[in-house]
């Protein structure tokens, strides 16, 4: 490495630093090729700036070059190979329909928040989103709907997509045979240890994990309104 | 393991040594070839796990809801936990490390006539976040809520959010423990890399290297060139597990699809990260037991490259029926019935060195003949995978899982024994019994064939991958003597390894002794002593190479091979 | 420990420590190409994540651009030290390049602080998830390499391991070319 004449590391580090200042400067025109050549052409020629001049790739050998492009043309490969997937959901002939859905259902969700974003300044006391932030009280039937109704079914008939596969037959609590002999203790334990721990099916998972004993009380509770009248 | 626990009997004796004493010696030692042992019997202790795993919930497959001797009932939640960690383990902790990490240390900087590896204590380094990865995925198994249960490809939602797996920890561990594993390895292989490069023996040009230790630095490459974008990935997941992120979820803005392309972008060359070594090793037994040059160096090595490149193009094939651009299908079947040329013609070498060779059947030689016989089944069986139009039919069915273990399997279980039966000598200085060997051969390729021929017909039956109990589903019910079938080969499988184990443990106090070079090869690593010292060589007499690694059955020669390192 | 011969063979030419820290670079590469490229691909099929984008304060991305390129510069003044035997004035750069790491390090701590209190977390958005994820792996770049930046000039002072300042340096001038990618994407396109 010695043997090579050494660039002028000063006079690159001040180019450096006034490409800096047009690539912060570009976007002031208000012109948005503009400042996409400034913001990225500009980062494109200070990072060949660098590699060249002060990594010495320029005085590397051949080898090297070719292991550093080959890993960025592979970045470009997994860029076209990702993107028709992820960036868009329509092209010639074919719609992803279920992606495009859902994709929408978040923009109506977090593309309000963004608005509030834009009206406020970042350096003002603003209230800003803090949707997700705080934990949300717990939703027993909300968690019977996202976990136990796959296989006790939506309206607790032990009917759920899930049961089919299962034998025995999960729990139906519109059936007054269930609620029989059944103590809240013993339904909470079921929820929280699983099915094996009060004796009954092993097929009913432990979901100790995800509600304490507290959220597993107001499920039981939930489940109560489908126990039959009288 | 034990010579670990040999080393602590020994501990006090040797206090008053210099350097890393007793145990340390063993467990802290830079040397390339402790390390390799390290990884070797860590491999081979998660790949007894990782059977196990596969005897219970092929246990469960066969007798449903009867409790499995050893273990007891499988519960679902279990039964996924032991599919997804038997994957895991078996390609992460047992394929990787044994056939690149062991056999990568144990031999390069002997093939190219080094005294060790360039970066001793980064080899160290990643051996040791290896083993910590390694406990990491066995604590996943017992925290609450049990063992990951995802899959292997651990696709969200599934695997991103707990009321789905239900095992907030144990995904995350899994997560974690595989991040760890690509560190390890991503050390490792600069090791590899830079090593081969830089460390040769003076003479060694580009043509001498043995293959093998080509095959190991392309497959680092590889595996080096892939795996970014899937740690990246994985961090995601992981945010997506810990801090509630929505890289993964489309209602959030990100989108589960992203996922799967960075873990195939991984995954494929993943295949071939660990089929080269494999392939490597096959060539070298071959050469030396067909005692005959090989067919076509260069062949083989353009070859291997041409794969590697050819491997980032065909990812997306996993995902046919995921939803993927239906123009992105058409590119990756074009791109994936192209690589079976460059396979085909790695397998066509090694049958053109076999031709005409004085073929010696050693044990050795037998697992190299059974890697080509049953990778090719493999190979041919991926045909049908890769052409979208039939794998919309064969997606996730058994099919899919039988031609994956004939890959796998070969590469895994055959490539590593075959590679043991041969390096054994070099590694402990005594042979292996070939009675033993040969039983314990035997053991294994009848049985494996009969596991996994079975489950393509079950696969082809429209036998779904993920299902815990088929006795609820009236028509996959009625295939269940083939289940059984495959279950009862598995474990004569498992048991014939027993005779393994004794051969091992047995020639490794009472085997003959083996001498500098007992099966009479060219390759640097058998001119020294068996086992080689500190620093592989005596320092004044480190090898000089005057020729090609495969010179056997020269003309002008009366023995029928001629070493590396012997001036003409 | 005794280096192994094997560390001082060079059959490409290249030293070995050089030749191994272009391929950890490699291995970088990929990462946060993996990564920039997932962000890329969302951010275009995201145009509502502009609103988000915009919040982002470009003037202290300016400012932290230009203590990274500063630090750069320093270090491969020190490169230029050592390849002249001068170990202490190596040293002394190497300080400076540490101090740079420092102030970024700091200017980024004010930055998140600020932004979390105003509510913009990791989980506000797609745009912060990436914007939290990018920007910290990276500082976490940053810090690795403060770190073994002062081992290495520890040892540069007293005269030893002098080929290290080179190798240190190339790995720092790739954490500011990612930085110099990352200023772009995530402070200028609003």
């Amino acid at each position: 490495m010695s043997e090579h004449n050494h660039p002028n590391y000063k006079k690159i580090y001040f180019t450096l630093v006034g490409l800096l200042v047009v690539s912060v400067a570009g976007p002031f025109l208000g012109v948005v090729w503009v400042t996409l050549i400034t913001a990225f052409g500009i980062a494109l020629v200070k990072a060949n700036m660098v590699v060249q001049n002060f990594m010495h790739l320029r005085w590397e050998k051949g080898l090297m070059k070719w292991m550093l492009a080959s890993s960025l043309v592979l970045m470009f490969l997994l860029f076209a190979g990702v993107a028709p997937d992820v960036m868009r959901h329509t092209g010639s002939g074919w719609v992803n329909d279920a992606a495009i859905a859902a994709t929408e259902r978040g923009i109506e969700v977090h593309g309000e928040e963004a608005e509030h974003a834009t009206e406020s300044e970042p350096v003002e006391e603003t209230p800003e989103p803090e949707v997700a932030a705080t934990p949300a009280a717990f939703d027993a039937a909300g968690a019977f709907a996202t976990v136990c109704s796959t296989c006790h079914g939506a309206s607790g008939q032990g009917d759920g997509p899930g049961s089919a596969a299962l034998d025995p037959r999960p729990a139906n609590f519109g059936d007054a045979a269930f609620w029989a002999d059944k103590s809240d203790e013993e339904l909470v334990r079921a929820i929280r240890e699983g099915g094996a721990a009060v004796g009954k099916s092993p097929l009913m998972p432990a979901w100790g994990s995800l509600y304490d004993e507290e959220q597993a009380a107001q499920i039981v509770e939930y489940l109560k309104a489908f126990r039959p009248a009288g | 393991m034990a010579h670990v626990a040999t080393a602590e009997a020994h501990a006090e004796h040797d206090a008053h040594h210099h350097g890393p004493q007793g145990i340390l010696k063993y467990i802290w030692s830079t040397d390339h070839k402790m390390i390799a042992m390290q990884y070797l019997f860590t491999g081979m202790f998660m790949g007894l796990i990782g059977g196990l795993m596969a005897y219970v919930f092929r246990m469960q497959l066969a007798f449903p809801g009867l409790p499995v001797p050893g273990f007891g009932l499988v519960s679902p939640g279990e039964y996924n936990a032991l599919v997804t960690n038997h994957g895991t383990i078996m390609i992460f902790w047992v394929a990787m490390p044994v056939l690149i990490a062991a056999f990568g240390n144990f031999l390069i900087p002997l093939m190219i006539g080094a005294d060790d590896m360039v970066f001793p204590r980064i080899n160290r380094l990643s051996y040791q976040i290896f083993f910590i990865s390694a406990v990491v995925i066995l604590l996943s198994l017992v925290v609450e809520g049990g063992g990951f249960g995802g899959a292997w490809t651990a696709y969200p939602p599934l695997s991103a959010e707990s009321q789905y797996n239900l095992t907030r920890l144990g995904a995350s561990l899994w997560v974690l423990a595989v991040a760890l594993e690509f560190v390890a390895f991503l050390l490792g292989g600069i090791n590899f890399i830079t090593t081969l490069m830089n460390s040769r023996a003076p003479g060694m040009k580009a043509y001498d290297i043995p293959l093998v230790c080509w095959m190991i630095v392309i497959a680092s490459i590889l595996f080096m060139l892939s795996v970014g974008p899937l740690i990246a990935g994985a961090v995601m997941l992981f945010f997506d597990q810990t801090l509630g992120t929505g890289f993964y979820d489309p209602t959030r803005g990100g989108d589960p699809i992203l996922w799967q392309h960075l873990f195939w972008f991984f995954g494929h060359p993943e295949v071939y990260v660990v089929l080269l070594p494999a392939i490597g090793i096959v060539i070298e037994i071959v050469a030396t037991f067909a005692r005959k040059k090989l067919f076509g160096y260069k062949i083989m090595l353009f070859t291997a490259v041409a794969t590697g490149v050819l491997s980032f193009f065909v990812w997306a094939h996993h995902q046919f029926i995921a939803g993927i651009d239906p123009r992105m299908a058409n590119v990756f079947t074009v791109t994936t019935l192209l690589i079976s040329v460059p396979i085909a013609e790695l397998l066509f070498v090694i049958i053109a060195t076999l031709y005409g060779g004085s073929i010696r059947l050693t044990t050795p030689m037998l697992w190299a003949l059974a890697f080509v016989a049953e990778f090719l089944i493999g190979g041919v069986t991926g045909i049908f995978l890769g052409a979208s139009g039939s794998d919309v039919y064969l997606h996730d069915t058994y099919f899919v899982l039988a031609h994956f273990h004939y890959t796998f399997f070969p590469i895994a279980i055959i490539g590593t024994f075959a590679a043991i039966t041969f390096w054994f000598p070099k590694m402990f200085g005594r042979m292996m019994n070939e009675t033993l060997g040969k039983i314990h051969f035997w053991g294994t390729i009848i049985p494996f064939n009969m596991i996994f021929i079975p489950l393509f017909v079950l696969g082809l039956g429209g036998q779904h991958r993920r299902i815990y109990n088929f006795q609820n589903f009236p028509e996959l019910a009625a295939m269940q003597p083939i289940r059984v079938l495959a279950t009862l080969s598995l474990v004569v499988m498992l048991l014939f390894q027993i005779p393994f184990f004794v051969n091992f443990v047995r020639s490794l106090r009472r085997g003959e002794k083996a001498g500098r070079n007992p099966w009479h090869s060219n390759t640097l690593e058998w001119t020294t002593e068996s086992p080689p010292p500190h620093g592989n060589w005596p320092p004044d007499q480190m090898p000089v190479v005057y020729r090609g690694p495969y010179e056997y059955a020269h003309p002008d020669r009366e023995e029928d091979y001629w070493p590396q390192n012997l001036p003409a | 420990m005794q280096k192994p011969l094997a560390t001082t063979r060079s059959a490409t030419g290249i030293p070995t420590s050089r030749l191994a820290v272009w391929w950890v670079l490699a291995s970088e590469v990929v990462i946060f190409g993996g990564l920039l490229a997932s962000y890329v691909m969302h951010r275009i099929g995201h145009p509502e994540w502009a609103a988000a984008a915009s919040v982002t304060n470009t003037w202290i991305g300016a400012f932290n651009t230009l203590v990274l390129l500063t630090s750069s510069f320093t270090a491969v003044l020190a490169h230029q030290a050592a390849e002249h035997g001068d170990g202490k004035l190596a040293a002394r750069y190497l300080t400076f390049t540490i101090g740079g790491a420092v102030t970024f390090l700091m200017v980024k701590a004010f930055e998140w602080t600020e932004e979390i209190t105003h509510g913009y977390t990791i989980t506000a958005n797609g745009f912060w998830s990436f914007y939290y994820t990018a920007a910290g792996l990276h500082a976490l770049h940053v810090i690795a390499g403060a770190i073994i930046m002062g081992f290495v000039a520890r040892d540069a002072a007293k005269g030893r391991e002098l080929h290290r300042v080179e190798i240190i340096g190339i790995y720092w001038h790739f954490v500011d070319v990612v930085w110099i990618f990352l200023f772009p994407l995530l402070y200028i396109a609003k």
